[in-house]
């Protein structure tokens, strides 16, 4: 990376609030299907109020950011869902710690840090059909393909690729948490929005990162 | 909507700043995070107990605060667990060397939101333990719980450890002290009328003139049915039957514990109003359980009638029992300080 890790940090979390606040409407609407449909509009609220403190945040540590990060969109965020993202990022901070500067090696660490708590937050795991299924298989795909040598471009284009495919993957699959799992059957055949907000974002990363990494 | 109030998103912080002038020098009100506070809090050789929860149920649990209670409570909303960073911010004001004690009615938004907290105090080094009450009866899991709701009873897990806590027992005894509180105490409401949250202005459910919901939770979730109004004598029999012979579910599996209470046995014994309901009416209420638990054996130990814990205007009451012991009876009857003087 060319550029401080702490800005590189800033610009993917503001990469992920703008597909958040973009797609408030559209996710929402995907979230109604089966769910309340307050997903999309809720995760925006958490953003937004985000956007309205971006400038004030404690900027001491990449970790340090994501924590603030984390307490911002949870305050806004509401039920479970906030706590479920606001919990990936407190995570991901944690496992940052004080480093200024953050290897390849350290953000899977902080990915997989973030997958474990959410799973724990939710009480969720793969096959439940929610955004851990298009998270981790990307996740993994990230690994794989920083593992064997690629480029950080394709490594992102290929998780991208990966959360997108999952989408369809779970599509036909029975929810098994979150609001959507009470409407049971009627949730076969939908595209869960949790997992759709994953895999926009990560095309979104993987598209912007020229930018993101040396603007 | 008809209430006293000045802007609905103005009602929890002016209702917060009245008790903070109307209890000068000892209680003091921190706006950032909805934190009401002992003023001579932290104290750094006592275990700080915070509460969260919604606003709308006081007296639960800004006014609680107070020597031989709460050293703080920093509730959301109005029906709304605390958002993360308040019960962050909060515990970090109040932190003592002795540590900090959450104590959270099991409902999931309070869960999440405590959870939460607890993982970034750890990482900042503040030391935090959790009691959960889960005390009512009513409904095995509700719209917005996994396992059982805490109600009412929380009142007597505060006052329990307010009180050992003052003594200077350590955090972890308190821990366990809390737990054995939980598991003696089993209540059950019901509901005559709605009520209506300012932010909403609208019924949060409503009832016919001749019915009535048994079992419902403090914040108008359904309970266990739809009934037909019947004497105050009917259905507080029907509520202390399910009391008595409630066997809650052992965390784990499909086993549930004995019911609790036996002949023999001595009790605290709390009719607590709704928010809605006159007090003439819950000693009628409070006379009929009375005699019924003799009758049975059961000795009322102590009795606490009045509004502990209350969903704004919302008429109906709950009836919560707590099997007390030595120990219990001490800690109960200990010295407390606090704004909404019921004990």
């Amino acid at each position: 990376m060319s550029d401080s890790t702490l800005a590189v940090t800033e610009r993917v979390v503001r990469t992920i609030a703008d597909v958040a606040l973009e797609n408030e409407f559209y996710f929402a609407e995907l979230d109604g299907v089966v769910g309340d449909g307050d997903f999309g509009l809720s995760l925006a609220n958490g953003f937004r109020k985000l956007m309205d403190e971006w400038d004030t945040l404690d900027r001491s540590s990449p970790g340090t950011f994501l924590k603030k990060v984390s307490m911002i969109i949870t305050s806004r965020v509401g039920g479970v869902s906030g706590a479920i993202w606001g919990t990936g990022f407190m995570r991901a901070g944690f496992a940052a710690g004080d480093k200024a500067e953050l290897t390849a090696d350290d953000v899977i660490a902080m990915l997989r840090a973030a997958e474990e708590g959410m799973k724990k937050r939710g009480q969720s795991d793969v096959g439940d059909k929610t955004l851990l299924d298009g998270f981790i298989p990307a996740v993994d795909e990230l690994e794989r393909v920083l593992k064997s040598g690629g480029s950080t471009q394709e490594a992102l284009d290929a998780a991208a690729v990966k959360a997108r495919e999952q989408t369809e993957v779970i599509k036909p699959w029975i929810a098994k948490r979150g609001r959507a799992a009470y409407t049971g059957e009627r949730s076969m055949d939908t595209y869960d929005a949790g997992s759709i907000a994953v895999a926009v974002m990560a095309e979104t990363i993987a598209a912007s990162w020229p930018e993101i990494s040396n603007p | 909507m008809k209430k006293l109030m000045n802007d609905p998103k103005q009602f929890v912080p002016e209702m917060m700043k009245g008790i903070e002038l109307a209890n000068p020098g000892t209680i003091k009100y921190v706006p950032e995070y909805n934190l009401v506070m002992r003023a001579d809090a932290p104290n750094p050789n006592k275990v700080s107990i915070v509460q969260g929860s919604g606003s709308g149920h006081e007296p639960a649990h800004i006014m609680v605060v107070g020597k031989g209670m709460l050293d703080g409570a920093c509730p959301g909303d109005v029906f709304s667990a605390p958002p993360m960073d308040y019960v962050v911010e909060s515990s970090k004001i109040l932190n003592s060397p002795k540590g900090i004690l959450h104590i959270v009615n099991n409902y999931s938004g309070d869960r999440m939101s405590f959870e939460m907290a607890t993982e970034m105090l750890d990482m900042e080094g503040v030391t935090v333990k959790t009691i959960f009450v889960d005390d009512d009866v009513a409904v095995q899991n509700s719209t917005w719980t996994v396992g059982r709701r805490g109600v009412a009873g929380n009142f007597f897990v505060i006052k329990a450890v307010g009180a050992a806590a003052e003594a200077g027992a350590s955090l972890d005894e308190l821990v366990e002290l809390g737990k054995k509180v939980n598991s003696r105490l089993r209540s059950m409401g019901m509901a005559l009328t709605g009520c209506t949250p300012p932010a909403k202005g609208k019924p949060i459910f409503t009832l016919e003139e001749d019915e009535i919901e048994m079992g419902v939770g403090i914040h108008g979730e359904p309970g266990r049915a739809r009934k037909k109004l019947a004497s105050a004598n009917e259905i507080a029999d029907e509520m202390l039957e399910a009391i008595l012979t409630d066997r809650k579910p052992i965390p784990g599996g499909d086993d549930r514990e004995e019911p609790i209470f036996h002949e023999g046995d001595e009790v605290a014994l709390m009719i607590n109003g709704l928010g809605g309901t006159p007090i003439s009416e819950l000693y009628i209420v409070y006379g009929h359980v009375h005699e019924e638990l003799e009758k049975r054996g059961i000795k009322i130990w102590r009795s606490y009638v009045g509004e502990y814990c209350t969903s704004l205007e919302m008429a109906g009451m709950s009836i919560t029992l707590c099997k007390v012991d030595d120990q219990l009876k001490e800690l109960f009857t200990a010295p407390a300080e606090i704004p909404i003087r019921v004990f």
